[in-house]
């Protein structure tokens, strides 16, 4: 019983489950910010890029300002599916509307692919997604095969972008040439993803 | 009114030791304060970073948890000056929705040591942090300051002003503090982190503790922590983080209590561990494989029940139910194989029946918080008698003074299939019985493991013990070609069965003798006139019960009754010869007390964890422990020989017991001077084990030692 009652309190205290690397990625349906559905099923068979996205965030900010996550989007344009994701509550005080996130993703010039919206938070709960930015990359087949930080620089500076091991490009960099992804999990930072 | 307290301030300002530009942000107002107001030359002061949150805002701890920054200090000071790590305070949980950050609210001062170079000029020096923080509530914002301080060089020390040293001494306070005599051990599961943290004899664990890593992403933060009690120890157990960290070699990070850590005046302590296996005693076993055992989890636990369970079938104390119990296989190998196959399924039932039941009755007397032992039935003087009139029972069966069939038939109709499972099922329940006071080797550390743990990986081992100890019998009874290897049935059986009567009566006497340790000379008297009744029973019962009359079996049974009720052991009986308990020459009585009095005064201690009836104790005692060899080995090094009897429960051995990842005996093990690690010894001993485990200690000290 108190077994049973330990485990009912650490679903519910901590309702994030995971996409681990090796297994396959947890399915979804959102709309974009056109209004469109996109289902993840849609991408079978090409390389997919989830990014947990919150232009508030200074973390964010960092990527964008630096014009290091719009240069990533546009150099695998050809051979991913680069797929934002806003999990952000509307009651949270970083929620911005479709409206102002179309609004600055023009001014940042970003171009993925899509701009999901998961207000709910279902999505990005299935995924584990913790903080902005987080990252996943979902290859042909499916699978999850990387989970996490977007580089090795825990900061918000945007010097340090420059010298950075970015985890990302070296995963795509990695399939692209037909080898296995080297670093598949990372520990993701930023600001925390703000749950319903 | 007002401009003169501004000049006051000002005036007060330019005579302290530093000017500290307050840097206000938004959310945080940050400055520097210096530990005294004038220090000296070559000596470390303490320099506080001091910022003040908005109500609800955070900055961050060292590992910031699920998401966030901590905050960095960059020291830029003159030519010479050391600047030490920053030393964080304990951290608080704070809960974001489905996440964890661990930080701080309100205020917080981050200490670092600056050290001047040693015979620099007195005089004022400025110095300069470069500060950067990240202050969230729902959005985060990262800041950062340039803050300046004057320390003065002086060549006396000068006490800070009050605000200064009250917010100081708060940061102190709040540091985690090592705390002395702890051990801590970690392990990985697949996952989960496991931390325990073991405190020094005489020392209790405070009731809540929770841990922060200092490394981030071992552990998912938001995920509750399971703390339990293992013995004197406090177990807490963490979701690994998802997906799993890489190579986690140790895990470093600060265990927060409740109140204060006793015997400290900190509610945090440092914690720092090796990841490797718990290791279920305080040290590693010495050549035993029960140490072994423990190391590798829960799979590992479960193989070495299992042969555990097997190896209990050669134990002094099951082979006689073993015997018959073959005996009964014997009869039927003729017979129809499927019925066999059935008997050996009832047979294992009966096992796995009475060992989970067992199992369950020890863990709700684990949750009603008694502590208990396996082999605890025998330390009840009634389960003792009422074992000893059994076998008594079943002895005289054996002899042929009765047997069953006429009572057998009376109760069931249809014996042939019926009476045969009853009677498989009764064997596989009494084995089991009788196993538990015998700790074969493996048996100890997999119990040991589990009784600690939650109740369905108890009962899970439990089960895997269980259908060890059935294997072989069930083995048999599903190849019965394995049984032509026994020789065919005829007249030699009956002398065989004869035969086996009396390994169950030295068991009788074996019990009387353990009775007689638990109540004395006249609980031994009550319990002989009562099996003289109870024979006088059975012996009516064989002789008239099959004349078919109703009288002759009511008498046989009121006969055996009141054998029963003499045999019944007395309350005043109890504890009769306590004292005369510890007889052999050469051992003295155990206490912790007196191991930890002679290890401090440099002496090596043996202590046998024994009891009465614990036959492989007694056995261990005979045939290593008494040898002369042996004895001359203890005395040339000077090793104190202490006896713990556990005979009788006694709480303090129980405890002792747990410390060392056991809750049964034999245990063996040696106390070494200087507070290292108790060795212990394999459950089964011979002369050359303990001569070699002898010969492993250093060497008798000559007594008057000359230090250059």
């Amino acid at each position: 019983m108190k077994t049973i009652l330990a485990i009912a309190a650490a679903i519910s205290t901590s309702a994030l489950a995971s996409a681990t690397p090796g297994l396959p990625a947890p399915g979804f349906t959102l709309t974009d910010l056109s209004g469109k559905a996109v289902n993840l099923a849609d991408y079978k068979g090409k390389t997919v890029v989830l990014e947990w996205h919150n232009f508030e965030c200074p973390f964010v900010q960092k990527h964008y300002k630096s014009g290091n996550m719009q240069s990533l989007q546009k150099k695998y344009a050809n051979d991913v599916v680069w797929l934002a994701v806003s999990s952000t509550a509307k009651t949270a005080s970083d929620y911005i509307e479709p409206a102002s996130i179309s609004k600055q993703l023009s001014e940042f010039k970003a171009q993925p692919a899509r701009y999901l919206l998961d207000e709910p938070g279902t999505v990005g709960r299935a995924y584990g997604a913790k903080t902005t930015p987080h990252m996943y990359i979902i290859d042909g087949t499916g699978k999850v095969v990387y989970n996490g930080a977007i580089d090795d620089r825990q900061s918000t500076n945007v010097a340090d972008v420059k010298g950075a091991k970015n985890y990302v490009a070296l995963a795509l960099d990695e399939m692209k040439a037909g080898k296995p992804v080297s670093v598949a999990a990372t520990t993701p930072y930023g600001c925390s993803v703000h749950y319903k | 009114m007002l401009r003169i307290f501004l000049l006051a301030f000002a005036v007060w300002c330019s005579g302290g030791a530093f000017a500290a530009p307050v840097v206000k942000t938004e959310h945080v107002e940050a400055e520097l304060v210096a530990e005294k107001a004038a220090t000296q030359a070559g000596k470390p002061v303490t320099v506080g970073l001091r910022l003040r949150m908005e109500p609800q805002w955070h900055t961050y701890w060292k590992n910031p948890g699920d998401s966030g920054l901590p905050t960095k200090i960059e020291w830029v000071l003159p030519e010479g000056w050391k600047a030490g790590a920053i030393q964080w305070p304990y951290p608080h949980p704070l809960p974001v929705g489905p996440l964890m950050n661990y930080g701080y609210e309100d205020e917080v001062v981050l200490l670092s040591e600056l050290t001047p170079p040693a015979g620099v000029a007195n005089g004022n020096v400025p110095v300069k942090a470069r500060v950067e923080w990240l202050v969230c509530k729902d959005i985060c914002i990262p800041e950062k300051g340039e803050l300046d301080a004057t320390l003065t060089l002086a060549s006396a020390d000068a006490p800070a002003n009050a605000r200064v040293e009250a917010a100081i001494a708060r940061a102190r306070n709040n540091l985690p503090v090592d705390a002395s005599g702890w051990k801590f051990d970690s392990a990985l599961n697949k996952t989960s982190l496991v931390v325990r943290l073991t405190p020094p004899e005489g020392v209790e664990v405070p009731a809540k503790v929770t841990f922060f890593p200092e490394r981030e992403g071992i552990i998912e933060p938001a995920a509750p922590q399971k703390v339990s009690r293992e013995g004197r120890a406090v177990r807490i157990e963490m979701k690994l983080a998802d997906p799993p960290p890489a190579a986690v070699k140790s895990v470093a990070g600060v265990a927060v209590a409740g109140g204060n850590w006793p015997k400290t005046d900190a509610k945090a302590i440092n914690v720092a561990a090796d990841v490797g296996a718990l290791p279920s005693a305080s040290g590693a076993a010495t050549g035993s494989v029960a140490g072994s055992a423990a190391a590798a989890g829960t799979l590992a636990s479960l193989f070495f029940a299992l042969v555990g369970g097997m190896i209990l079938n050669l134990m002094p104390c099951v082979f006689p139910v073993l015997g018959i119990k073959v005996m009964g296989f014997v009869e039927h190998a003729h017979g129809e194989a499927r019925a066999m196959r059935m008997q050996g399924i009832v047979f294992t039932a009966g096992v796995l029946v009475s060992f989970l039941a067992l199992a369950a009755i020890m863990l709700s007397l684990r949750s009603a918080g008694a502590q208990l032992g396996w082999g605890f039935q025998l330390q009840s003087p009634w389960v003792v008698t009422l074992l000893a009139v059994l076998f008594f029972v079943l002895a005289l069966n054996l002899s042929g003074v009765f047997e069953w069939g006429a009572f057998a038939q009376s109760l069931t109709s249809n014996v042939s299939a019926k009476g045969r499972y009853a009677d498989a099922f009764i064997s596989g329940v009494l084995a089991s019985v009788v196993a538990t006071p015998c700790t074969a080797p493996f048996m100890g550390a997999a119990i040991g493991a589990t009784l600690t743990q939650d109740a369905a990986s108890a009962l899970v081992v439990f089960f895997a013990l269980g259908l060890g100890m059935a294997l072989p019998v069930l083995l048999l009874s599903f190849f019965p070609r394995w049984l032509r290897m026994l020789p065919k049935p005829g007249a030699w059986m009956e002398t065989f069965k004869q035969v086996l009567a009396f390994p169950l009566y030295a068991t009788v006497a074996w019990l009387a003798w353990v009775l007689g340790n638990l109540g004395g000379v006249d609980a031994i008297f009550a319990l002989l006139a009562g099996l003289v009744l109870v024979a006088m029973g059975a012996w009516f019962y064989g002789r008239w019960a099959h004349a078919g009359g109703i009288w002759q079996p009511a008498i046989a049974v009121m006969l055996a009754i009141v054998g029963i009720v003499v045999a019944w052991p007395g309350a005043g009986s109890a504890g009769a010869n306590e004292a005369a308990k510890v007889g052999e020459t050469g051992w003295q009585p155990w206490s912790p007390e007196e191991v930890r009095r002679l290890t401090d005064a440099g002496r090596p201690v043996f202590v046998d964890f024994t009891a009465a009836w614990c036959v492989t104790c007694q056995v261990n005692k005979r045939v290593a422990l008494h040898n002369t060899d042996v004895v001359k080995a203890f005395a040339a090094r000077d090793v104190t020989t202490l006896k713990a009897d556990w005979t009788r429960q006694d709480p303090r051995i129980t405890k002792e017991l747990a410390s060392l990842g056991r809750n049964a005996v034999p245990v063996y093990a040696i106390y070494l001077p200087g507070g290292e690690a108790p060795r212990l010894l394999p459950e089964v001993l011979t002369p050359s084990l303990v001569l070699d485990e002898i010969s492993r200690l250093p060497a008798k000290q000559p007594t008057a030692v000359t230090q250059r």
